[in-house]
């Protein structure tokens, strides 16, 4: 399906250019959102294998553990390939949204991953600091400052 | 930076969306120009002066410049 753009020249000539309806840019962002959800979803799935596969699956057998870690780092380096096809993918408002979500998430990690460290040491708080915690505070920081973002310049 | 994007988009009878099709942008980007939240690259501003066959200057231009070049007139002018 297309529609028409009607350009008018220098010299006044009105000239018609077919545009498709929707436009190359959203089918190519379509594109590589979803081979970013693939890997991302890839990486969880590799990353479930390795932390419950030893215990529910092989039985703690060395070499399978190693075989699902090395999928899991593999599968991590595809995902970051793919974030960085993504980024260049973006219009300039966008990656600059998505560079803005990404530093803030990288400076509350940061900020915060230390001082929650320390807590535990010293007991301050009643349970012991998991990576985990950290992958679920970046995942929130960056999703809500992808919302910001897009509202700031809607 | 001021600009003329939603002016000669209108003079043209053309959507945002056909506007940002025909830049290769988001239909967002061209609003956040239009409204001045963004400020397009330079090789962005060259592509929307391309598609309306006028210098770039008359699309965008910077506030400040105006003002400072109206303050020199008026200098010479004395």
């Amino acid at each position: 399906m297309s529609g028409i753009l009607y350009i008018k020249t220098t010299k006044g000539d009105i000239v018609n250019q077919s545009i498709p309806r929707e436009s190359s840019y959203q089918s190519r962002i379509r594109t590589s959102i979803m081979r970013l959800a693939r890997w991302n979803g890839a990486w969880v799935a590799s990353t479930a294998l390795m932390a419950f596969g030893p215990k529910f699956l092989w039985d703690r057998a060395l070499v399978f553990t190693l075989l699902a870690v090395g999928l899991n780092v593999a599968v991590g380096i595809g995902m970051i390939l793919a974030n960085k096809k993504h980024i260049i993918e973006l219009d300039e408002l966008q990656r600059k949204v998505y560079l803005n979500a990404l530093a803030i998430t990288v400076g509350v990690a940061i900020v915060a991953s230390v001082p929650y460290s320390v807590m535990t040491t010293y007991h301050v708080i009643p349970f012991k600091a998991e990576i985990a915690h950290l992958v679920i505070l970046m995942g929130l920081t960056f999703f809500v400052s992808i919302l910001y973002g897009t509202w700031r310049y809607r | 930076m001021k600009n003329r994007l939603k002016v000669l988009r209108a003079e043209r009878d053309w959507t945002q969306a056909q506007l940002a099709e025909a830049l290769d942008v988001s239909r967002q980007t061209i609003n956040a120009i239009e409204t001045g939240k963004f400020d397009p690259s330079l090789p962005l501003a060259f592509r929307a002066a391309r598609l309306f066959a006028v210098p770039i200057e008359a699309i965008f231009h910077d506030e400040d410049r105006r003002s400072l070049a109206t303050e020199i007139k008026k200098d010479t002018d004395k």
